[in-house]
């Protein structure tokens, strides 16, 4: 008589399992090779340092809203970070695209969505490590917490959901494109997005298109979301329309990811 | 001078074309890298044109009719630094690959391996920095030094090319490989960003208006911007250009050293 060993994979349990599996393997992968993570700190660690440093007299300017130039470029320079920690997601799925393992992933049984979900929360999780090296460098130039401890938690939710984000537009990209390469399309988008946005000055020291452009960006009230315990008190009229620029993201970025990853898998 | 003497030198000269028009070629086979350093820097200044224009009324502040006429430097040599490493890339992509063994083992003079190859990155800045002037001029930026300017513009901005480009066969050479010259990208990137490009240092305070004073960049950067903005002065010229020709004669010089080491070992 032979036994057979049933194994489920049907059902949220399961799906969780895969997710999770997905998620520590991508952090296990970055305690293995600490320089993948190396690029994702430096660089929102050299924004925050030169835009503070450079633009520092832009609060000379009336209607500025903060007189510490930290507390405007630390949420800006988090949320960067937080884009490159996104598409890093995306790129090891490159990586895996690249080497066969995903394809191996593919043969699996089972639904495809948990391989998402796995990605995903691993660039949310990845994200965390700019955002808290960007505010222990603020807080040493002189970050205020007008919003006491709530204002960090706006800032790890926000950066936590556009990492989230750019990994599902990098990887409606990867899945497409099924390389490496192809993620230069997403850096400069995500870089790109974030510029023109609130990032740099507030929305009423824009003139001509770029008012336009900031004032439609979704992401214009993410940072409007994450910045407001560094300007004073927390509110809800600031708070809901981030949360719902993130979920309205998400939601988009993520149907166009599950399309092409369904494609890519048939 | 002897016979023998100008034939070598022909000869050298004739691999040195050879090498530089397969660099040229290389990048024009693959404009997709090239681009990011074009648009970028670009959009850039789009944004900053319409998002600065209140801070050019601070005291202080070079006197101009836009922040375009202001960011013109920074995005020049933005643009052209993209793209400069790409002479040590490429030889440490030969390095890798083997065909540097190829053509050692050939009887190619040892100065066209190195100077090929920063021909062909001199050859795409020109291209880059022509098209981004042109660009520039388009959108009404004036030039108060008149047409010799801006030949004096491109070449200081094709000088630092040279001068990044010699680093980055340095580290080529040393290493043999691609990721550590691609590492030095952060680098420059960084230097333009902690120097007088995008803020007059007249407007920073502290420890970064050491730097950004101390910054080579920023000794680049500055004449070009007076050529821009106030007119012809044969004191800018010469310090537009003599600053990346005097980097450029050391890392090139180096790179000669490193590679008549690397010969010499094996």
């Amino acid at each position: 008589m032979s036994a057979a060993v049933v194994v489920r994979t049907t059902g949220l349990g399961h799906a969780a399992g895969v997710a999770s599996a997905i998620c520590g393997r991508g952090m296990r992968r970055i305690r293995a090779r600490p320089t993948l993570i190396m690029p994702v700190l430096l660089m929102p660690l050299i924004f925050v340092v030169s835009f503070t440093g450079a633009f520092g007299s832009l609060t000379r300017v009336e209607g500025y809203g903060t007189d510490n130039i930290f507390n405007w470029m630390a949420v800006y320079a988090a949320l960067q970070g937080a884009v490159f920690a996104g598409v890093g997601g995306a790129s090891a799925t490159a990586e895996d695209l690249e080497n066969g393992f995903f394809d191996r992933l593919l043969l699996t049984p089972g639904s495809r969505v948990p391989i998402l979900v796995g990605t995903v929360a691993y660039s949310a999780l990845r994200s965390m490590i700019p955002t808290t090296g960007v505010l222990l460098v603020s807080i040493l130039g002189g970050l205020s917490l007008s919003g006491g401890p709530l204002a960090l938690l706006t800032v790890y939710v926000a950066t936590a959901g556009m990492a989230a984000v750019f990994c599902l537009v990098g990887l409606t990209v990867v899945y497409r494109f099924r390389t490496m390469r192809s993620m230069i399309l997403i850096q400069v988008f995500g870089f790109s997005s974030m510029f023109l946005s609130t990032g740099q000055v507030p929305i009423h020291f824009m003139n001509g298109w770029l008012h336009a452009v900031a004032r439609v960006n979704p992401i214009t009230n993410v940072l409007r979301f994450a910045r407001q315990g560094f300007l004073g008190d927390l509110t809800w009229s600031l708070t809901w329309p981030g949360l719902v620029a993130l979920g309205g993201m998400t939601l988009v970025s993520g149907l166009f990811a599950l399309r092409q990853l369904k494609r890519l898998a048939a | 001078m002897s016979t023998g003497t100008i034939t070598g030198l022909r000869l050298a000269g004739v691999q040195t074309l050879a090498l530089a028009r397969r660099s040229v070629v290389s990048e024009w086979r693959q404009l997709g890298n090239v681009m990011p350093g074009i648009v970028f820097p670009l959009l850039l200044a789009a944004v900053y044109t319409h998002q600065f224009e209140r801070v050019i009324l601070l005291p202080g502040f070079p006197v101009v009719d836009s922040f375009l006429d202001f960011v013109l430097p920074a995005s020049l040599l933005q643009s052209v630094s993209f793209g400069a490493t790409e002479a040590g890339t490429e030889l440490a992509r030969d390095i890798e690959n083997g065909f540097f063994d190829r053509l050692r083992a050939s009887p190619c003079a040892r100065l066209p391996l190195l100077l090929g190859r920063l021909g062909g990155a001199m050859v795409v800045a020109t291209a880059k920095g022509a098209l981004i002037v042109a660009i520039f001029l388009a959108f009404g930026t004036e030039i108060a030094g008149g047409p010799a300017a801006i030949l004096v513009i491109v070449a200081a901005a094709v000088l630092l090319v040279l001068a990044i480009g010699g680093l980055g066969q340095v580290l080529a050479i040393l290493t043999g490989n691609q990721e550590a010259v691609n590492a030095t990208f952060p680098l420059v990137f960084t230097s333009i960003f902690m120097s007088s490009a995008f803020f007059p240092t007249t407007l920073m305070s502290g420890w970064f208006r050491q730097v950004a004073e101390a910054n080579p960049v920023t000794w680049i950067i500055d004449p070009i911007r007076r050529l821009i903005l106030e007119g012809w002065s044969w004191s800018d010229v010469g310090q537009a250009l003599g600053v990346p020709l005097a980097i450029s004669v050391v890392t090139v010089t180096m790179a000669v050293v490193a590679l008549d080491r690397r010969l010499g070992a094996s």
